[in-house]
């Protein structure tokens, strides 16, 4: 039982970073449509750009602050660059984009940071775990849903007060209304990818925190898409529900099924139950069902 | 992309014409031109390393043929194609070193085309449990299941299991001379070009085949519209499956082909990063069109054997960027299959069908 209890524990702080992620990447599909299969990669560098910092000895809030400004122009650049010309194209051609954008930034990042694993030193959380109950929890997995909360209730909220968000709001509702009232579509789509790549930024930072970092945090950076899946692509909360979900998931299978299935289930688990529950709910839990005609 | 315009003056008067493989004769005599440069000039002239090369390239037609199928003429995209080749490899490998053959299948170098055979089958079976889904599913969500395909088939079952059997450790080598066809034993690249030659025209022979017959037609509706393609009577259900079980056949018999050029074979062959680029193979080549396949393969390929010589003498003065040169290219990579979207989205086949119909046209184009 304390098992359990602690596999949830961990995969629902686990999942908060995933959560994290997946909001940022259900914007930009909410946004400009765009399918982004680039999350993993985004993750890595922002990530990679805040351990820089921090190991030229700035503080860590002020380090994770720099990598969201970094995340943040890199987010429009990319946007603009890359994704602008490419409105209106067919849903493979915007997909295979980001695909060769993934492939761009990984080898840019093995080119620049190199393959080894690296660690914040000196340690930004300390390593004294804390007791909850019966329940035992590592700080950087606490600190890290913690800080993954706030962001995400900033997020919510600047969808839901700011003038921009609820710019944002309109232009994924309907975009030919929105550009009717006044609404810049090219200003959204830019702050779209900037939040995705500053919300992806800050959860790479702080899986990199708990395992270590090198290039396998793309792959749990991968793991948002599981996470939108079952949440419904375009649902803001789907998102989050979805992610705190994939995050116990995994650590369950990590936990029960690695006695019968020894080696990668925790990393297959996601992906495989993502398949099944494909076959039920092809629209994810909240996901609008399009509804189709000749 | 439709066909070709025809010559001025020639015109087609049934049906049977217009499905023609040769439409004129001039198109006849090129083809078979290409073939005995293929068949006979490149073997006698061309040393070890661009036989080594060909064969590189034959490899990457025969994965790419089968995601164009998918992509390109029935529109389900597949992200996991690698997984198909990876079944196709392994299940000829074990085949050839588990399998109790009789003597004299061995000695007459049967076994090998046989677990070729076999193993396509198998892996055609495989993708179509993968494809499975798209009875209910399409667009993004199919594109997260052939990535399941991939990463639960790869990296787990392989890994974990597979590569289990016979107590070998992670990778499986083939003793020389296992590999035997007919009285050949495949163990130079000439003979392994020449088996890739066969198998290429083989499988471009199924697709063209396919394509021109009611088979072609189904799929290539299902990619227009699926909806209207059910109403006007397709079993789309069944056809996507079969486009799975097709793809997944031609990936079985590049990864059982495949073999036969590599020592030994382990998961690291086929990782997610081969169906990607086998993806952006047939981007960079052109959606939907057998040329697209052929010429991406030769371009990305060739390409990349043009990087490495770009690099190697610079690796004198920096030698950093030998070990690098494995990032260099995935980042050359991707910002290609991103210039290619942004710049040239219809790929290199379009612009061969241009300079065709511009020289079919030629001089006066009316």
């Amino acid at each position: 039982m304390e098992l359990f209890l602690m596999t949830i524990t961990t995969g629902i702080m686990v999942g908060g970073i995933y959560a994290l992620v997946a909001l940022g990447w259900v914007l930009i599909y909410k946004c400009s449509g765009v399918l982004n299969l680039a999350m993993g990669e985004m993750t890595l560098i922002g990530a990679y750009v805040s351990l820089s910092f921090y190991s030229m000895g700035i503080p860590f809030l002020l380090a994770l602050l720099f990598s969201l400004i970094i995340g943040l122009v890199l987010g429009i650049l990319t946007e603009r660059i890359f994704l602008d010309k490419l409105i209106g194209e067919p849903v493979l051609t915007v997909i295979m984009v980001t695909v060769g954008l993934s492939f761009f930034f990984k080898g840019m990042v093995e080119l620049i940071w190199g393959t080894d694993t690296r660690v914040f030193t000196p340690p930004v959380f300390s390593i004294e775990p804390i007791h909850i109950g019966p329940v035992i929890v590592g700080q950087a997995y606490l600190w890290s849903f913690v800080a993954a909360i706030i962001l995400l209730i900033i997020f919510v909220c600047f969808f839901k007060y700011t003038r921009w968000g609820l710019a944002m709001q309109a232009t994924a509702d309907d975009e030919m209304a929105a550009l009717s009232i006044g609404v810049s579509a090219r200003f959204v789509y830019a702050a779209a990818w900037a939040i995705a790549f500053m919300a992806a930024g800050v959860g790479g930072t702080l899986l990199g925190n708990i395992n270590g970092l090198n290039i396998s945090v793309g792959y749990l950076g991968l793991l948002v898409l599981p996470a939108v899946v079952l949440g419904g692509l375009n649902s803001v909360p789907g998102a989050i529900v979805g992610g705190i979900t994939i995050g116990i998931l995994q650590n369950l299978a990590g936990a029960y099924l690695d006695k019968y299935f020894p080696g990668g289930i925790k990393e297959i688990a996601p992906f495989a139950f993502m398949a099944i529950f494909l076959l039920f709910k092809p629209h994810g839990l909240w996901g609008w069902e399009r509804i189709e005609r000749v | 992309m439709s066909t070709t315009w025809l010559p001025c003056g020639i015109y087609h008067q049934n049906y049977a014409q217009d499905h023609a493989w040769w439409q004129t004769k001039f198109i006849k005599g090129k083809m078979i031109l290409l073939f005995i440069i293929l068949s006979v000039v490149i073997p006698l002239f061309a040393d070890s390393y661009l036989l080594s090369v060909c064969n590189q390239v034959g490899y990457t037609i025969l994965g790419a043929l089968g995601v164009q199928l998918l992509i390109g003429f029935c529109g389900q995209i597949t992200l996991g194609h690698a997984a198909f080749i990876a079944v196709g490899a392994y299940t000829s490998t074990l085949l050839i070193l588990e399998f109790p053959w009789p003597q004299i299948m061995v000695d007459y170098g049967i076994a090998y085309p046989f677990s070729i055979i076999i193993a396509a089958v198998v892996a055609g079976i495989w993708s179509v449990l993968f494809g499975l889904p798209s009875a209910r599913v399409k667009g993004f969500y199919l594109i997260l299941t052939t990535m399941a395909a991939q990463f639960i088939t790869v990296d787990f079952i392989i890994t974990q299991y597979v590569s289990q059997i016979g107590g070998r450790g992670q990778a499986f080598s083939l003793p020389p001379g296992t590999i035997k066809v007919g009285p050949w034993v495949i163990d130079s690249d000439l003979k392994v070009y020449f088996m890739m030659l066969v198998l290429v025209i083989f499988c471009v022979i199924i697709m063209v085949n396919l394509l021109r017959s009611r088979v072609g037609r189904a799929w290539v509706a299902i990619r227009d519209n699926d909806i209207s393609a059910e109403v006007m009577g397709i079993n789309v259900v069944k056809y996507k499956l079969l486009a799975f079980f097709v793809a997944g056949f031609i990936g079985g018999i590049a990864g059982a082909f495949w073999i036969s050029n590599l020592a030994a074979i382990s998961p690291e062959h086929f990782p997610w990063f081969w169906s990607l680029w086998l993806v952006g193979v047939i981007l960079i080549g052109g959606v939907g069109s057998i040329y697209g396949a052929i010429f991406g393969s030769i371009f990305m390929v060739v390409v990349m054997e043009v990087l490495q010589f770009a690099v190697m003498p610079l690796a004198d003065i920096y030698p950093k960027l030998l070990m690098d040169f494995l990032f260099i290219k995935e980042a050359v990579f991707g910002l290609s299959i991103c210039m290619f979207m942004m710049f040239e989205p219809n790929g290199l086949a379009y612009r061969w069908w241009q300079v065709k119909n511009y020289f079919n046209l030629w001089p006066f184009s009316y």
